[in-house]
Order: C-alpha cells, then sequence, then structure tokens
C-alpha cells in the first residue's frame, strides 16, 4: 500500500500521466529529428511561453472537470478580459491596480454567477456556460462598440508580465531564459496541484464529481464547493485573458480567444481528466497542453505545407491519445483482474 | 415432477474464467416446463455470471447451453430472447426517463403503419402489469415509481415476451413484503402454465417456499443439489458458507441507556398531514417495518436533513435538532447509511480509503485544510481491519468490492464520526448471508458502545431477529409499536397493512 | 462549514456593478438613425476590423452629404454575412454595398440580392455576380505594390515570408499572388495561384518566398506563426503582413526575438503600431487602401442609383480607388487626415 502511495506509475493516474508524456516526448523527439531548429533555446521560450497561456485555462477547467461539470464559456471571459483591460487603461484612464483587479474581480463574478446558476437554479452547466459563451463575447463586442483595443506602445511595464523572461538559470542553461508566464504557470500548478491532492477542499472537489449524491449524503455542501470550482475556471480564464492581450498587445472583440474553451477543455481530457467526473491531475493537463502547442511548432517547423490541416492534425492526434488511453485503461484493469484472483 | 418431462434448458459443464479467475467452473444444471429451478450461493459464488451464460449476456469460456436439448449459442440476449429465454437482471435494466408502457415494449413496440400505436402499448402494458399486481396507469414516467416498483415493471417486461425459460436474479431483493407475496404467487402461476423458473436469491425462505429444487453454488463450482423435502433452510446455509450459522440473528438484549433521539410530531414531505412521535433509547435498535411507500425513507432522510422537515421537533441527547443538511445532521451525531448505496453511499470510482475517510476529514483528519495522511491511513487501516472489510489493499475502488464489503465501507465512513444516532436503510439488500451476519454483529456491536441504532428493513426475517422494538409504519403513520417479546410476523403485518 | 473560498467569491461579486458601470460611462450613446422616408442603403463589410470603422465613417459621411440612411453590418464570418444578406432582402432596402467573404461561392445569394434591391460591391469584387459595379482597389495591383517594397528593401535579393489571415477570400488570394508574382519578378497574371506551402524562387535565383502561413485571425496564432518561423529561418530577409492585424504580430514577434530592424518587414494597412514603426524604422512601409473612400463612394453610387441615374456607373465596371504605398516620406499627412477621419466617426 505505501509503495502504491510513493510510486505514481503503478497508480492509474500515473500510468495516465505517463501516457500523455510520451505522447508529447514522441511528438518532441519527431520535430528535433525532423528539424534542427526546434531545440533552440528561443524554440523552447516560445513554446513554454505558449504553453503556460494555454496551461492556466485549461488548469482552470479541470477544476470544473473534476466536479463532473463543464464551462464552455473561457474562451468569451479570454476576449472580455482580454478587451476590457486595455479598453479600462487606454479608453477610460484608470491605474493599473484598479484595471487589474477589476478585470479578475469580474471574471471571478462571471464563475460565481456560473456556479449559483448551475447549483441554485439546477440549471445544466453545459447550457449556463454556452449562454455565458455567447453573452460575454456579445459584452465584449459592445463595450467596446467592436473595436480593436490595444496598448498601442505603451504600458511595457505592465506587458513585461506577460512579455518578459527571468533569468533564473543563469549561463547554466545556456541561452535559455525562463519566460515570465512559464514560472507564472508553474506557480498555479503547483498550487493547483496542492489544492486538489492535499487539501480537504480538493478531495471534496473529486468526490462531488465521483459521485454528487454520495458526497451530499457524506455531509459536503455541494453546493458551495461546485460554486467554487466555477469562480476558480473563470478567474484562470481571466487571468489568461489579461495575459494573451498583455502578450499579443491587441485583441480584437470578435475573434480573440475563439475556442480557446475547447482548446483547454482538450488539454485537459488528454491529460486525464474524465468528463465524467471525479478525475484529473494537474500535471497531466499542463501536459496536455504543451501537446497541443507543440504540435502547431512542429506543423510551422517541419511541415508548414500542411497547415491547412493543422486542426485534422491536432484532433486525429487528440483522438489517438485518448483511444490508446482508452486501451491501456482496459488492459491495467484486466491485469488487476487477473492480479485480484 | 415426472421424469417423463425433458429439460428444455440445461447447461452442460459450463465454465468461464475472467482473466485468471474461475468464475464458474464446470456447472451443470437442467430446468424442466413447470418447475422452479433456485441457485443460491454467497455473492461472488458465481449465480451473477452463470445467470449471464444462460441468457447470453456473456458467452462461456467451455461448456455449452442446450435449449430443446439442442446446443445453442446466443451472440445476444435478443437471440435469447427469441429462443423463449428471458433475464431479469439483478440491476434494473429500464429507461428511468420513458413511461411505463415505453418500458414494457422497449425495442418491439407495436406497431402501426410504421408508427409507434401509444393506445396499443398502454392496453398491453395494462394487461402485463395487472399479472404482477402493478395497478399503476401504464402512462407515468417509470421514475416516478419506487424501487420496488420498478422490478416489478421489470418482470411484466419479461413476462411479456411470452418467455417459455425465465431466469430471475434476486427479484425481490428490492420488494415489500406484500410486493414480494405478489410475485410468489406470479411465480407460482407461471409454473401451473410450463414455465420453466431459474431464480436466484439471498432469501433462503422464499427459495424454501417456491423451489422444487436447488442448485447451490460455491467458488464457482457446483457443491450439490437438493430436490423436494430434502430442501431444508439450515441444510442450504451449510452447503453456502461451508459451515453452520444458523444463529446468525442471536443477540442478547442490553439494557438500554437514555434517550437519544426524540421526534414531537413531526411532518415529512412525503405525507405532511401525518404526525409522527417517537424515540429511540441509546444501546437501542429498532426496526422500522412497512411496505414500500409507507413512509421509511422519507422519515430517514428527514432524521439526516436531506429531505426538509415541515414541521414538529426533535431532540438529541435533550438538545433541539433541526437539521438543514446531512452536515449539521452529522455534526449532531446522526448518521445515515441510504438505501441505495451505490448511488447515495459511496464514490464508486475512488479507493476504500477515500470512502471511509469521507465525512471525517474536515473534523479529525486535516489540518488548516490540509489533509493529514497518516492519520487518515491510521482510520483507514484500522477500520479495515475493524470491519473485516475484504479489500485487496486500501487504494482499490469499491465499486470492486462485494456487496457486504461496500456496506461495511458506507458503516466504516460513519464509525469514523462517532455518531450518537445511526440511521440504516434496507442494511443488507443484495448483501449474502455470510456478509449480513457480519453487519449484525456490527450493529449489535455499536448498540453496545451505547449508539441508538434505527433501521428499515422490509425483510420481515431481519426486523424479527434484529430489534429490540419495532416501529411499524402505513402510509405515513406509525400504526404501532412491538416489543422484542411479542415480536411476530403477524403482529407486524397486521399493523403494516392496518386493517384494524 | 463556511469555506473561506466561498466568502471570497462573495465579496467580489460588487466588483460586478463596479465593472459595468464605468463601462457605460465611458462609452457614448449609439446612435440610432430615425426612421424616415429616406432612402435606406446597407453597408456589409467582411468582417470586424478598424478597418472597417474607417469605411463605415465614410459610408455615413456619404449618407449625411446624401440626405439617405445606412445601415453598417459588420458580420462574423461568412454564414453571419449570408445570412444578413438573407434578412436584408426580406426586411427590404433600397440598395446593398457589400464585401463577399467568398465571392464565387457566394453567387446565389449574391444574384438574388441584385435581384431584389441595387446591389454593388467594395473591397473585394464578384465579379461573376449580377453586382452593377465594384468600388475598390484591384488587390492583385495592390500585391504588386507591396511586392515591389520588397524588393526596394532587399535590394540584393533574400528570404521573404508571408503572414495572412486566411487565404479562404479572393482578395486575400489576389493580395498574396501580386506580392509574390512581383517579388519574383514574374509576368503579372492575376489569374496565376501558389499553393501556399511551396517554395517559390525568382529565375535570377535571388528571391525565395519560403510560403504563407495563416492564422484564422487569431492573434495569438498570427504571433506564433512569426515566432516559429525565425526558429526556422533565422537568416530569413523580409517578412510581408498582408492583413491589418499581420504587421503588429510581426513586430510584437520580432520584438521579442530582439530582432526589430534586422528583418526587414513589409505592411499592409494602417494599423496605429504599423504606423508608428514605420516612423521608427522599423517597418519599411505599407500597402493603404483607401477604406473612407470605399464607404464614401459606395453610398454615393447607391444614392445615384437609387435616383434613376444609371450614368454614374463607369464603363470599365468598377470604380477605382488605388492603394497607395506609405512610407516615412508620406506618413505624416497621412496620418493626420487618418486621425481626423476617424475623429469624425
Amino acid at each position: 500500500m505505501r509503495a502504491n502511495r510513493l510510486n505514481p506509475f503503478s497508480s492509474l493516474e500515473g500510468s495516465k500521466f505517463l501516457g500523455i508524456f510520451s505522447l508529447l516526448m514522441v511528438i518532441c523527439i519527431y520535430t528535433a529529428i525532423s528539424s534542427d531548429r526546434f531545440l533552440l533555446a528561443a524554440n523552447l521560450e516560445n513554446i513554454v511561453h505558449r504553453t503556460a497561456l494555454f496551461g492556466i485555462l485549461s488548469i482552470g477547467v479541470a477544476f470544473v472537470i473534476v466536479t463532473g461539470g463543464i464551462d464552455l464559456s473561457i474562451g468569451s471571459v479570454v476576449c472580455l478580459t482580454g478587451v476590457m483591460l486595455p479598453f479600462l487603461l487606454t479608453q477610460c484612464n484608470w491605474s493599473v491596480a484598479a484595471s487589474l483587479a477589476t478585470v479578475l474581480g469580474a471574471s471571478a463574478a462571471i464563475g460565481l454567477f456560473h456556479g449559483v446558476m448551475i447549483t441554485k437554479m439546477r440549471l445544466q452547466p453545459f447550457v449556463v456556460t454556452l449562454c455565458g459563451l455567447l453573452f460575454y463575447r456579445g459584452a465584449a463586442r459592445g463595450i467596446t462598440k467592436d473595436r480593436s483595443q490595444g496598448f498601442g506602445l505603451e504600458f511595457t511595464d505592465l506587458r513585461s508580465l506577460a512579455t518578459g523572461h527571468i533569468p533564473l538559470f543563469g549561463d547554466v542553461a545556456g541561452d535559455f531564459r525562463l519566460p515570465a508566464t512559464t514560472l507564472l504557470l508553474i506557480i498555479i500548478a503547483i498550487i493547483a496541484m496542492v489544492i486538489l491532492n492535499r487539501t480537504v477542499f480538493g478531495r471534496y472537489l473529486f468526490a462531488i464529481g465521483g459521485n454528487r449524491e454520495a458526497a451530499r449524503y457524506s455531509g459536503i455542501n455541494v453546493d458551495r464547493f461546485t460554486t467554487s470550482a466555477y469562480v476558480i475556471c473563470s478567474t484562470l480564464a481571466g487571468l489568461g485573458g489579461i495575459l494573451f492581450v498583455l502578450d499579443i498587445n491587441a485583441a480584437q472583440p470578435s475573434d480573440f480567444g475563439n475556442f480557446y474553451e475547447l482548446y483547454a477543455i482538450a488539454a485537459a481530457v488528454l491529460g486525464g481528466c474524465s468528463l465524467r467526473g471525479g478525475e484529473g491531475n494537474i500535471s497531466g493537463v499542463v501536459v496536455g497542453a504543451a501537446v497541443m502547442v507543440v504540435l502547431t511548432n512542429t506543423i510551422n517547423l517541419v511541415h508548414p505545407e500542411y497547415q491547412k490541416i493543422e486542426f485534422a492534425i491536432i484532433g486525429g492526434v487528440i483522438l489517438a491519445g485518448v483511444t490508446a488511453d482508452a486501451l491501456v485503461r482496459r488492459l491495467v484493469a484486466s491485469r488487476n483482474r487477473a492480479n485480484s484472483s | 415432477m415426472t421424469s417423463a418431462t425433458a429439460a428444455i434448458f440445461e447447461a452442460r459443464g459450463v465454465c468461464k474464467r475472467y482473466g485468471g479467475v474461475h468464475a464458474l467452473d464446470d456447472v451443470s444444471l437442467s430446468v424442466r416446463p413447470g418447475e422452479v429451478l433456485a441457485v443460491v450461493g454467497e455473492n461472488g459464488a458465481g449465480k451473477s455470471t452463470l445467470m449471464k451464460v444462460l441468457a447470453g449476456v456473456v458467452q462461456p469460456s467451455r461448456g455449452s447451453v442446450l435449449v430443446d436439448g439442442r446446443p445453442t449459442v446466443f451472440a445476444h440476449i435478443h437471440q435469447a430472447l427469441s429462443a423463449g429465454v428471458a433475464l431479469i437482471h439483478q440491476e434494473l435494466n429500464l429507461a428511468p426517463n420513458l413511461d411505463l408502457g415505453a418500458n414494457v415494449f422497449l425495442g418491439r413496440e407495436p406497431r402501426r403503419l410504421g408508427f409507434i400505436s401509444k393506445k396499443a402499448i398502454a392496453d398491453q402494458a395494462r394487461q402485463h402489469m395487472a399479472r404482477v399486481g402493478l395497478e399503476v396507469s401504464p402512462e407515468v414516467r417509470l421514475d416516478s415509481l419506487s424501487l420496488g416498483q420498478q422490478q416489478l415493471v421489470e418482470i411484466a417486461k419479461a413476462l411479456s415476451v411470452d418467455a417459455r425459460v425465465l431466469i430471475m436474479d434476486e427479484p425481490t431483493s428490492s420488494l415489500s413484503q406484500q410486493e414480494a407475496d405478489k410475485l410468489y404467487k406470479v411465480v407460482r402461476q407461471l409454473r401451473e402454465r410450463g414455465i420453466a423458473i431459474c431464480y436466484i436469491s439471498h432469501r433462503l425462505h422464499e427459495v424454501t417456499d417456491l423451489a422444487d429444487r436447488v442448485v447451490v453454488l460455491r467458488d464457482g463450482r457446483s457443491v450439490g443439489e437438493l430436490s423436494g423435502a430434502q430442501i431444508d433452510r439450515d441444510k442450504i446455509v451449510r452447503m453456502m458458507v461451508g459451515r453452520d450459522i444458523s444463529q446468525y440473528y442471536q443477540r442478547t438484549p442490553l439494557a438500554a441507556g437514555g434517550v437519544a433521539i426524540t421526534a414531537r410530531s413531526l411532518r415529512t414531505s412525503a405525507f405532511p398531514s401525518e404526525e409522527l412521535d417517537f424515540s429511540v433509547r441509546s444501546g437501542e435498535i429498532v426496526g422500522l417495518a412497512g411496505l414500500v411507500g409507507a413512509g421509511r425513507t422519507e422519515l430517514l432522510t428527514t432524521l439526516f436533513g436531506i429531505t426538509p422537515m415541515l414541521g414538529g421537533s426533535l431532540h438529541v441527547d435533550g438538545k433541539p435538532y433541526a437539521p438543514q443538511t446531512a452536515a449539521e445532521a452529522i455534526a449532531a451525531g446522526v448518521v445515515l447509511a441510504p438505501e441505495d448505496r451505490r448511488q447515495c453511499g459511496l464514490l464508486l470510482q475512488k479507493g476504500v480509503r477515500w470512502n471511509l475517510s469521507l465525512a471525517s476529514l474536515r473534523k479529525t483528519l486535516s489540518r488548516w485544510g490540509f489533509v493529514r495522511p497518516r492519520a487518515e491511513g491510521k482510520l483507514c487501516t484500522d477500520t479495515i481491519e475493524q470491519l473485516r472489510i475484504k479489500t485487496p489493499d486500501r487504494e482499490s475502488p469499491v465499486h470492486t468490492l462485494s456487496g457486504g464489503n461496500q456496506q461495511k465501507v458506507v458503516l466504516g465512513k460513519w464509525l469514523a464520526t462517532k455518531p450518537r444516532v445511526l440511521l440504516l436503510d434496507e442494511p443488507t439488500r443484495g448483501i449474502d448471508v455470510g456478509s449480513k451476519s457480519e453487519i449484525y454483529a456490527l450493529m449489535h456491536e455499536l448498540a453496545g458502545r451505547g449508539v441508538a441504532v434505527l433501521f428499515a428493513s422490509s425483510d420481515m426475517e431481519e426486523i424479527l431477529g434484529l430489534s429490540d422494538r419495532a416501529l411499524v409504519m402505513h402510509h405515513g403513520r406509525i400504526t404501532g409499536e412491538v416489543h422484542r417479546d411479542q415480536l411476530s410476523e403477524e403482529s407486524v403485518m397486521q399493523l403494516a397493512v392496518a386493517e384494524t | 462549514m463556511k469555506h473561506p473560498w466561498y466568502h471570497a467569491s462573495l465579496k467580489i461579486a460588487p466588483l460586478v456593478v463596479l465593472f459595468l458601470l464605468p463601462t457605460l460611462g465611458c462609452s457614448d450613446s449609439v446612435s440610432e438613425s430615425a426612421r424616415s422616408d429616406k432612402p435606406r442603403f446597407a453597408y456589409v463589410t467582411n468582417g470586424v476590423a478598424s478597418f472597417w470603422n474607417i469605411a463605415a465613417a465614410g459610408a455615413e459621411a456619404a449618407a449625411k452629404d446624401a440626405d439617405v440612411d445606412v445601415t453598417v453590418y459588420m458580420p462574423d464570418g461568412l454564414t453571419d454575412q449570408t445570412r444578413s444578406i438573407e434578412d436584408l432582402i426580406t426586411r427590404g432596402t433600397d440598395g446593398i454595398a457589400i464585401s463577399p467573404i467568398d465571392a464565387d461561392n457566394q453567387i446565389g445569394i449574391l444574384n438574388k440580392a441584385a435581384a431584389a434591391t441595387k446591389l454593388i460591391t467594395h473591397d473585394s469584387d464578384a465579379p461573376k455576380s449580377d453586382r452593377l459595379t465594384y468600388v475598390g482597389m484591384d488587390n492583385y495591383k495592390a500585391g504588386l505594390m507591396c511586392g515591389q517594397l520588397v524588393r526596394d528593401a532587399l535590394p540584393s535579393g533574400g528570404t521573404v515570408m508571408l503572414f495572412i489571415g486566411r487565404l479562404d477570400q479572393d482578395n486575400a488570394q489576389l493580395r498574396r499572388q501580386g506580392c509574390i508574382d512581383r517579388i519574383l519578378g514574374r509576368e503579372p497574371d492575376s489569374t496565376r495561384r501558389d499553393d501556399p506551402g511551396v517554395i517559390l524562387s525568382s529565375p535570377d535565383g535571388q528571391y525565395e518566398v519560403l510560403g504563407t502561413l495563416t492564422d484564422q485571425f487569431d492573434r495569438a496564432k498570427a504571433k506564433a506563426n512569426v515566432e516559429d518561423t525565425l526558429t526556422r529561418h533565422p537568416d530569413i530577409g523580409a517578412m510581408v503582413g498582408l492583413f491589418v492585424y499581420n504587421p503588429p504580430a510581426i513586430l510584437e514577434a520580432l520584438d521579442r526575438a530582439d530582432k526589430t530592424g534586422k528583418v526587414k518587414v513589409i505592411g499592409f494597412d494602417e494599423a496605429d503600431i504599423t504606423l508608428q514603426a514605420i516612423k521608427d524604422g522599423a517597418v519599411v512601409g505599407t500597402v493603404v487602401q483607401d477604406p473612407f473612400q470605399y464607404g464614401y463612394e459606395s453610398i454615393r453610387l447607391l444614392t445615384g442609383l437609387h435616383r434613376g441615374d444609371e450614368s454614374i456607373l463607369p464603363s470599365t465596371g468598377f470604380i477605382d480607388v488605388p492603394p497607395r504605398v506609405i512610407d516615412n516620406g508620406n506618413l505624416e499627412p497621412f496620418w493626420k487626415t487618418l486621425k481626423e477621419q476617424m475623429a469624425t466617426n
């Protein structure tokens, strides 16, 4: 039993992580062999930076998926915060602190609203957040009168939050400089892991996703904890939106963040979250996000002629990944059955 | 039984392996028309696997199934059905969101000009349901019925295919005594009409009442067959467990302590106009008897804060108690092992450890919101040992455990909270004989430690064997209270049907 | 049982109100043109962009001058655009000026609109449809101008990568092809189409077009495309951003890679960042359309047609609003006019 806890790869969760990690490695090795540019420090910086941005969204949605819910509004929340931040700073001349607090507060409030609609009004998460997807996109376009919002040439200090690098490794890592966003992702991922795996709160989220009724019958305030998960998800989506716009410098209300909820959900599922709830681990989710990012990098570096069918390639790889996972799982289950005799 | 009648349905040397495990090892049996063959055995003995092989749900690894003496391979349950073999499964195979008629005819709806004929469905469904004594409109949704009524619908569905062989897997496990009696009548009628019936049950008294022959399974093998006058309850139990546990209700009543929980004019959502008054003392085991739909489950969930209390007052240990949520009930020391373990009691995909610690994480197993892994581990090891939970290790998902061990996990979860009042709803449903006695022993032990135990059961033997006192409910009212020395099937039944 | 996280989230709720108030404060109220007997025209764009805001300003200015009503539609993709036209036909309108997203595949709906009302195209043409005329520039010609900027920036040759939102609209294809044809020094032929994934070289071997990367209007992707190109081709000579947001995305990525100025950037359209970069020397030059004139000319034409004046239709079948090259020499006056046009909107 003890050995089981210490060796993460003997558990189902561990084997799933190993699976997605191998997939990432296979793609990386393939790309590294096909292109001598892949392992350049600058390219690796780009990859971990993009992984950080999508990874933060994916960690957020993982919290909701663990409770058995779904959040389809992430892309629109990214858009809303992405256009609101430059809007408040440049059009309304708010201070940086007030703008950040307002934008993050608004995303948390969106999560709270989702949670309350889902738990108190008993609406399905899919429906509530689908309406959110439409609503926040519309709100973003309305507030900005459909105009692209950007920082122009200003706010370079604030923008360094998303564009800066941290000379963390000195010369040890050669030219590689850790992007600030990646450091942020690491911090968020560690906090999320601790919350999910070490706290009562995290255990309750898994319990709710595993069996809502059983959680309720065990004295867990299901509504409250479910709501918290949506607050976490939307807040991280809002943070993601801030980082995206700081990184890119401008956001167009009509298409900023389009489909990002699907990338986030795909990364979470690739990383081992079950949409039935009750399953998921953060390290897998981050690796899942990395897989999607590296795939597009691979296409650009090795096969730019395949850019047309990029979505088909990503979809195919995800499907192959989850199919392999299902097969491995079946194999593990049958071996366990054999062992338990 | 005339030997001239040939077996209509037969299994010869059936083996079934899952991985390296022999779920069935060389089992043979045969049923003749107009015969009830009972198959008994503890959970894990291979009964359910055998039934699945017979009905074509799974394929045997070796051996064959014969219909009318000809070897038959059912590739699918539909082929078994068209050969006249119907399985009534332990888990309900019904669509809760459809109405009764639709459920009875699911997959073979009567059509007119290619359209489903609602009227034909309703008319025919009504006839079939009348045969199992179910008097409900075919147009109500299935999920508006009690579990007991749903089981009857499943039986009606099987009857509607004019099966020649009926395989019934624990058909009465969720029925009240009255509904079970109805079913026995139906089974006897079917036997009269020459239908061969294969009947699995944990309820030995119904086996002894109904069966013409009994096949006893143990560890996937057939350990013996009894017929006619040989059929004897103690003999069966001995064959099943390989030892004698005929005394499994044995208990010495304890001197009960002070009043632990009292209800005054309590009104529940199921019967808002009825008021309930009762109390349970520390160290007392009180049975809650009654027919399905008498309001027992609602009473228990109200005491546990899951369903709202509409009026009256409750006291636990003399202090006012009005739980709004299960959390408040648990804080006051009131816990419930619910009727539907799988739905409401357990995180089936999660390990034993998580399930055992779930209710006491916040209070005793954490510091500053962080789980204390060592305290949690110790609790689990202790509980597994104390309750003799049979599990490969404490991380095994509970869905891999037997029903009895699952129930022990539920009870273990509550023991960790040190409860004052233990509520149990159908504590041994679907649990085999061996585990049953362990659950009973546990209830006794808890009562011995001063816990007030209130349990609802549809199993008359359980009510009679366990209760210090029985409260009998009928249509939302407590129609009477019977003390241990006056407890008898008649005294309870009379109050349960309230024919006064 | 009260969990601290929950309380924190509860305290955030009032912030929503805070968040909504200023947005109301800083956006001026939307003016609804009053319903009247004036002729009503629809000005349909091919998407949402600041480019179209200028065009809308032009359309509205023309409407004011001619005393007509104009409604601007900025559809969200092909489906939305088609639906907008259907709705306009249903509702009835005195004329439509549209920038078709996928002209060849929209012939049906465009002809339906042409039958129901006066239909002209602007910005991107649909020559096979029954539209009365086309207001705009020749995208192929604009592409040639862009290509000339590349040649000028790389007099002794080099490698070039093209970046564009998507290639499934006619104007994008033409613009890209013109650019390629001029870079490679080919004979102009607006019907030529090169595969976006193929590397093309000029006959003298001096210039090489490495490919064309698309981003489906996802700006994070637009930037990633540039970054990956820098990774793959560290010695690239020039980058061309063919949609309005592509030059800023290129600048952003170059800045991150410390390559500003080392790679020649050629732009299209007039994003503020692009213009500023021309001023700073980070962008060689940009080819600008005159969206204000697109809007203005479209509505002027529709008004004339509505009044029965067929003579204003040009014999060439198209009203040329020629593109211009903006570089350091003519930036200041251009930018000033642009700001004025934006201000009137």
